[in-house]
């Protein structure tokens, strides 16, 4: 055995072929293992459950035959969400009344960094479970008026469930719902969605896709603009 | 365990690529300049990687948030990064094959510092992602790429460093390439 090995070439032309293959190589293959992990975790998601009353877009609400369709992408953890809601919701509410207009939520989750259990994601899975029982509009008001501090715990499931009772979502089904995250899936789905469709950051309002400014004149201007 | 003694006169045999063979203050420093940049940029590299590796979609967000590489990229480079980063960090931090990983480092910088120029140029809303944002700015906050670029250009330059002047204290490779057959 002794003896036998290749003289190693001194280190002055360089590394040598052997470490710059041997290093490349490991870090693609780093690389590798992460984009299996990725394509791993897309596929065992498998087809997302939408929630009755929602589809695979997000949480549709108003007359489909309306002209306008107000796109809000939100994250329930966005502080800058809940004043749009505060500022614009009556308005909102006034143009889907009026048939001027329909809204689809997407409640994405981009700010999951921001509480210490994922607040963004289990609060929208939970919106979802309000969709299903027909209460996601008086929900989403709810969760906006209970809406946790940044960087915080976010609210725990047990209170998220009380919130749903308290917007009217009666029966078991909805605790279920909330604890196990049955509309966890979904909630992903929006989220890359959202991220496909450009949007980087909440709330991002459109009105027949064309983004609009977070006010209420330019929200109305571009209603009036598509009737 | 150190590999390089104290007491230990000049640049052992050890020590690749630079060959002074006079005693200078110069390259005394050098060396020590090299392993402080080594563990600056390994540091950040891991660091970088760690927050980034337990969401990668996230991951994948900020790297399609820029719109520069077409979705089919984007899903190689979002989830792939992360770990090659931790890697990369970890290669240098321990000094294996150093001036290969200073090499690495100054593609994937100069690759940065171009995407957020011209993230910044296009007037994008965007956060770096650097560590682990989903490419998402704050709530409420402005874009900062002055300070994005900042950073990344200083690691830049700690890299292009590296691949001069490779050789440091403190790094497996003086270890690994003392193996001559004497």
């Amino acid at each position: 055995m002794a003896n036998k090995r290749k003289p190693v070439v001194a280190a002055r032309s360089g590394p040598s072929t052997a470490m710059i293959i041997g290093i490349v190589v490991v870090v693609l293959f780093a690389a590798a293992v992460g984009f299996g992990v990725y394509r791993s975790q897309q596929a065992a998601t498998g087809p997302v459950a939408v929630p009755p009353n929602a589809t695979a877009e997000g949480v549709p609400v108003g007359r489909a035959s309306a002209k306008a369709t107000i796109d809000i992408y939100l994250d329930f953890q966005c502080p800058v969400c809940r004043e749009y809601e505060q500022q614009s919701g009556a308005t909102i509410d006034q143009l889907v009344a009026s048939g001027q207009a329909k809204v689809v939520y997407h409640p994405i989750a981009i700010l999951d960094r921001y509480s210490s259990t994922q607040y963004s994601s289990r609060a929208s899975a939970a919106s979802g479970c309000a969709a299903a029982s027909g209460v996601f509009p008086q929900y989403v008001k709810l969760l906006y008026a209970n809406q946790p501090p940044e960087n915080g715990d976010g609210l725990s499931a047990a209170q998220l469930v009380s919130l749903g009772q308290q917007a009217g979502a009666t029966g078991s089904g909805f605790a279920t719902c909330v604890t196990d995250q049955t509309y966890k899936a979904w909630t992903a789905s929006l989220t890359d969605q959202a991220s496909k469709a450009g949007v980087n950051g909440t709330p991002t309002v459109k009105v027949n896709g064309q983004v609009v400014d977070n006010t209420d004149a330019a929200l109305r201007a571009a209603v009036a603009a598509a009737q | 365990m150190t590999p390089g003694t104290p007491g230990n006169h000049g640049p052992g045999p050890g020590d690749s690529s630079t060959m002074t063979t006079v005693e200078s203050p110069r390259a005394r420093v050098l060396p020590w300049l090299s392993t402080l940049a080594r563990l600056v940029l390994g540091g950040v590299w891991i660091a970088a990687g760690v927050a980034k590796i337990t969401d990668l979609d996230a991951s994948v967000r900020a790297v399609r948030a820029y719109a520069l590489l077409p979705e089919a990229v984007v899903q190689i480079v979002g989830p792939g990064l992360p770990p090659a980063e931790i890697l990369l960090g970890a290669l240098l931090v321990l000094g294996v094959g150093v001036r290969v990983g200073a090499v690495i480092s100054t593609v994937l910088m100069a690759a940065f510092v171009v995407g957020i120029a011209s993230a910044w140029i296009r007037g994008l809303s965007i956060d770096c992602g650097c560590f682990g944002s989903g490419g998402a700015l704050a709530p409420g906050a402005e874009p900062t790429y002055g300070r994005e670029l900042a950073r990344d250009g200083g690691l830049l330059v700690l890299a292009l460093f590296l691949v001069r002047w490779p050789a440091g204290r403190w790094a497996l490779d003086a270890v690994l390439t003392r193996k001559d057959p004497t």
